[in-house]
């Protein structure tokens, strides 16, 4: 976990500090619900992220939080509540103006969701060719710094079927990136990986957060191996934000659900 | 299970489809309108639609102007009207069996492709992953195809016509010893070209169903394979519906 600067911050630079204007926020959610038929999957869920901020969403299988990744990038449209994301409100946006704001977002897929009659290099140059304004050299340049940035500079002309599964996690990080969004979700990027590669990919969401500053939001279960990565949690237990914080107010926590899952992950009794 | 229970699950099931169909048409025709769509795709679903689809079309046309022959070879023979042999053949092959039987092996071969292709995509998140990527899949994947099946769909048609004429033409020569000039005689003199039009009228619209019969049910796949698999099933049984319900507005409205 990235340190908070106020934390060591001496105690005479401490209200100085304060003054300091807060980052922007690039992303508020308020009074978010989802219904499928019956089942409420998220209710009234509330939360904020700052610019540069890498926030780690946990929560149990089913708790909403694919759900909750799919509304914010306006793929699905919640049942209520209200979504300010890069300052813009999501749910007033016509499909057209969502489709501008996505190209400021990045978001790889649970499932990788990669092209499968497209060659790894095509998978990733794709959106940077649609979105135009690039040359076909300026595209394969920049292709061949983002899988090489991935460790996978030799994969371009393979095919997804012929990569593994952290191979294809990358590549997905790859395609995500290739237009420099602001903002990025991972839908659990290390889904079924080993424990390794899951580490590797957590290290490249820090490594491409900080190089280029953008905001990210982690799905994932693995919360010992986020760790490095992330900022602060938000924990999503039976659709509503259980818990939001830091890891150490997560540690300190005496609500018995927060503390199952982070210090049953940090492998303490 | 009540019977009038029955006929009303029923009719709003038929409407559900139809009104799907409908929109997705709309929404088709809204998204090439904006003549923005993927010209790579296009050319690239021209060639799997139409230059993949020439020897199966060729081989049905072939067959069909041969069994029109046949068919209608043993009155030609017993009344020695050989000029009518044409004529019949070719009014049977231009305005109606040609388009029909080729509108068929289009649907089987290429409209269960396309949504077995979409189907699978929307099932891997291949469509959400277009979205996600600011890029429009109707634009990107839906118009390309349907413009590729129209326009293909009219092409082979018109090849299947030819194609259709020399098999009945052969098989008059080498099976009913009536000469392949006095056939093709018969099929020019008999001003057949109204039924060629409205042939080719059927293919167009034919090629518009199928792609978006289709693209309707591609793109509403969910249940994972079982789901492509009732998808594809429910695309072909559509189609084959929808080629018979256009044939018979355009024949009633051409005559």
């Amino acid at each position: 976990m990235r340190d908070d600067p106020m934390a060591h911050a001496l105690p005479w630079l401490k209200p100085a500090l304060g003054r300091l204007p807060e980052k922007p926020v690039v992303l508020r959610v308020s009074g978010l619900t989802k219904w499928f038929g019956d089942v409420c999957v998220l209710d009234r869920v509330d939360f904020e992220m700052r610019e540069g901020e890498v926030v780690g969403l946990i929560g149990p299988g089913g708790a909403g939080k694919t759900v909750f990744v799919k509304i914010c990038c306006g793929l699905m449209d919640p049942d209520g509540g209200q979504i300010e994301i890069l300052g813009e409100n999501l749910l007033e946006l016509k499909e057209k103006q969502r489709q501008r704001l996505r190209e400021r977002i990045g978001l790889v897929f649970q499932n990788y969701a990669l092209f499968d009659f497209m060659t790894v290099g095509d998978n990733v140059a794709f959106p940077m060719k649609q979105r135009g304004g690039a040359t076909l050299a300026e595209i394969e340049a920049k292709v061949q710094e983002r899988l090489t940035e991935v460790d996978l500079p030799k994969v371009r002309h393979l095919m997804p079927n012929e990569l593994s599964g952290g191979m294809k996690k990358r590549v997905g990080l790859a395609r995500a990136n290739i237009n420099d969004p602001e903002l990025i979700f991972f839908d659990d990027p290390t889904a079924g990986l080993d424990p390794v590669t899951s580490s590797k990919i957590f290290n490249l969401i820090r490594k491409t957060q900080a190089h280029r500053n953008s905001t990210c939001l982690v799905i994932s279960h693995d919360i010992d191996r986020m760790r490095p990565a992330c900022d602060r949690y938000i924990l999503l237990y039976e659709a509503r934000v259980h818990f939001a914080g830091t890891e150490a107010e997560a540690m300190a926590a005496t609500d018995p659900i927060v503390r199952e899952f982070f210090r049953k992950e940090a492998g303490l009794k | 299970m009540n019977p009038i229970a029955a006929v009303g699950r029923m009719f709003l099931s038929v409407s559900d489809t139809v009104g799907g169909i409908t929109l997705t048409l709309a929404r088709i025709l809204r998204a090439a309108s904006r003549l923005r769509f993927d010209r790579d795709e296009t050319w690239l679903n021209l060639y799997k639609v139409g230059v993949k689809s020439y020897p199966i079309v060729i081989m049905t046309a072939i067959f069909t102007g041969a069994i029109m022959v046949i068919q209608s070879g043993q009155y030609v023979k017993q009344t020695g009207a050989t000029g009518l042999l044409g004529w019949g053949a070719g009014y049977a092959v231009l305005a109606e069996v040609g388009p029909v039987l080729i509108g068929l092996m289009f649907s089987g071969r290429v409209g269960a492709n396309n949504t077995a292709e979409l189907g699978t995509m929307k099932v891997t998140e291949q469509i959400d992953a277009l979205r996600a990527l600011a890029i429009d899949p109707m634009q990107h994947l839906v118009v390309p195809r349907f413009l590729a099946m129209v326009v293909m769909l009219l092409l082979l048609t018109a090849l299947g016509d030819l194609f259709a004429l020399v098999g009945g033409a052969l098989t008059s020569q080498f099976i009913l010893d009536v000469d392949w000039r006095v056939f093709f005689n018969g099929v020019f003199n008999s001003q057949l070209l109204d039924e060629y039009l409205v042939g080719l009228t059927k293919g167009v619209t034919f090629g518009a169903s199928i792609s978006v019969v289709s693209c309707f049910y591609g793109l509403g796949v969910s249940g994972g394979a079982a789901g492509v698999g009732r998808a594809v099933n429910n695309c072909v049984v559509t189609s084959a519906i929808g080629i018979f319900v256009w044939d018979y507005i355009i024949t009633y409205l051409a005559n």
